[in-house]
């Protein structure tokens, strides 16, 4: 089996695992979200820097099932332009399908896949993702503050034109203030990948940072599923 | 010295006891004669019967008796006047004693109601134990004057000087009232010992008299529910954060801001020289705002206001859980029933 089934066979395993039928007769609530961000990609190819950064915009909708399971799919994109001679400009763009489980009202597991593109006048570059980790929620004073806390381990990456990375981990931290309805959060993330090569010197480095700022309004369904 | 007092006290108890159906025996021997017009045996039982004399133990009903059937034999004799005074003397002891219209002939009778006449007494029929719903049944107590007589029946808790007056008026001869188990202000009676006191003056020769009945109230019903206890403070979330929260708040916001600033500088590859440490410092600025404004705002604010509504949930869920037990309490009580018994006296 290729990596790229194996990814959507993951996905489709998150979803069913988010949608379990142990759930059937919890309350939904579909969920709306808005996003813009700063991103910055930095890669080291052959030896040479070449860091681009631009603005992302995006949209995402959820589906929350009862208190415990979440599904969301995203999609994002948006123009990077090169901060270096030696770089090009690229665009962006990524869909993202993320399941989650609270197993404590602070604690989410989550698995997920997400395929990236960036693309030149000349070539395309498609990323695929199998994505699991968590994310912990730190409550604050403040009503409906909360610090966030994320950590995400890459264990598949499909990489077109390009080997596997050794090391492929995400990691993110920020705030959220939840309303009754609306929620806004504003998060850093870090995306490390560290491709194998024989000579170290030319290994192939990628980085990716960015501070997200996300909307979301709550709407919540009165049915049951 | 003390075996043998005890051995005689045993030898003369069978004695004792055969003695007092002699009594009954010569009593119905009494009565036979009686129906049968023999008069002078009839009288000399009966003489024998209420002698000081007499061998055998007569009670006091028994002398009552032996009184009553002395008088009409004596009427019956022709000493009307004898006869009367033995009436009054069964009267004086019992003034619910009465004439058998079907034992003893109207002369008879009639001298017994002169002998009525004579002699004033109040009394009253021995409450018998009974058991009464309030709502639809009463108890009934039989007063009697022997002649007429004004009369006053008041129902008082004993000991005490006054009570629920249940008659005031004329009466002559027995008379049947009837208690629905309240007292004047309309409550049930409560249980305890309780008195029907009788008192009248004949309107005849004015002479005064009073008696008094005794009996004991209880309730009867169906057991009550015992309501549930206030919250104890174990059992209470806690209102207000503890002192030292705010630090609490103020190291969370900070230690975020540490997390995120350390990020780029932990986790990225510093061979890129990058990890966006200007946009983890723009979180981690936030993140020490947030820091800082939990610590003022947990120093103004310490109460816990999940918790205080927890609480006050709590306590309404437990007060109507009460509310609801008191409820069906006052239903059960609405059904008492009343318990009536004799009673010796005002008490033990």
């Amino acid at each position: 089996m290729s990596d790229v089934r194996r990814l959507y066979a993951a996905a489709l395993a998150a979803v069913g695992v988010a949608l379990a039928p142990g759930v059937a007769a919890a309350q939904i609530s579909l969920h709306g979200r808005a996003e813009i961000g700063r991103l910055e990609h930095r890669i080291r190819l052959a030896g040479l820097l070449e860091p681009s950064s631009g603005t992302l915009l995006g949209g995402a909708l959820g589906v929350v099932v009862g208190e415990r399971f979440e599904a969301w799919g995203e999609a994002m994109g948006g123009h990077l332009v090169a901060d270096s001679p030696a770089g090009e400009d690229r665009d962006v763009a990524e869909v993202q399908l993320l399941g989650g489980m609270h197993v404590r009202p602070w604690v989410t597991l989550q698995s997920g896949v997400s395929v990236r593109t960036y693309s030149t006048p000349l070539a395309r570059q498609r990323w695929t993702t199998l994505r699991l980790g968590a994310e912990g929620r730190l409550p604050l004073a403040i009503g409906g503050l909360q610090g966030i806390v994320r950590a995400q381990w890459m264990p598949v990456v499909s990489v077109s034109g390009v080997a596997r990375p050794d090391v492929a981990l995400t990691t993110g931290a920020g705030l959220e203030w939840r309303g009754k309805r609306v929620s806004l959060s504003a998060v850093y993330t870090l995306e490390r990948y560290d491709f194998p090569a024989s000579d170290p010197s030319l290994r192939r480095l990628e980085e990716v940072s960015a501070l997200r700022v996300r909307a979301t309004i709550v709407r919540r369904a009165t049915g049951r599923i | 010295m003390t075996r043998a007092v005890l051995l005689a006290l045993l030898l003369a108890a069978p004695y004792a006891a055969a003695a007092q159906g002699t009594t009954g025996e010569l009593l119905d021997r009494a009565a036979q004669h009686h129906a049968a017009l023999d008069v002078e045996r009839e009288i000399t039982i009966l003489r024998q019967i209420v002698s000081p004399n007499s061998p055998f133990i007569v009670t006091h009903e028994q002398r009552v008796l032996a009184y009553k059937y002395l008088g009409a034999a004596l009427v019956v004799r022709g000493q009307a006047d004898s006869g009367i005074l033995y009436f009054r003397a069964a009267i004086e002891r019992d003034p619910l004693v009465d004439l058998e219209p079907q034992t003893f002939t109207p002369r008879e009778r009639q001298a017994f109601a002169q002998a009525r006449r004579l002699t004033f007494a109040l009394g009253g029929r021995a409450v018998a134990v009974d058991t009464i719903d309030p709502r639809t049944e009463r108890l009934s107590f039989t007063v009697l004057s022997t002649h007429t007589a004004a009369l006053r029946v008041e129902l008082r808790s004993a000991g005490t000087p006054s009570g629920l007056p249940l008659y005031a008026g004329d009466n002559d001869g027995p008379r049947e009232l009837q208690w629905d188990g309240l007292l004047a202000d309309g409550r049930l009676a409560p249980p305890g010992r309780y008195e029907l006191f009788v008192a009248g003056q004949s309107q005849l020769n004015q002479r005064a008299d009073s008696v008094r009945l005794y009996f004991s109230v209880a309730h009867e019903h169906a057991p009550l529910e015992d309501t549930l206890p206030a919250l104890r403070p174990d059992e209470l979330l806690a209102e207000q954060h503890p002192a030292g929260r705010e630090r609490q708040e103020l190291l969370r916001g900070f230690g975020l801001a540490a997390g995120v600033l350390l990020m780029p500088r932990v986790l990225a590859n510093g061979e890129l020289h990058g990890g966006g440490r200007r946009l983890a410092g723009g979180i981690a600025g936030a993140a020490s705002l947030a820091g800082l404004a939990g610590f003022v705002y947990r120093r103004r604010h310490r109460e816990i206001p999940g918790n205080i509504a927890a609480n006050a949930q709590n306590r309404a869920a437990r007060a109507a859980a009460n509310a609801a037990i008191l409820e069906r309490n006052r239903a059960r009580l609405a059904e008492t029933r009343v318990v009536v018994a004799p009673a010796a006296g005002v008490g033990p």
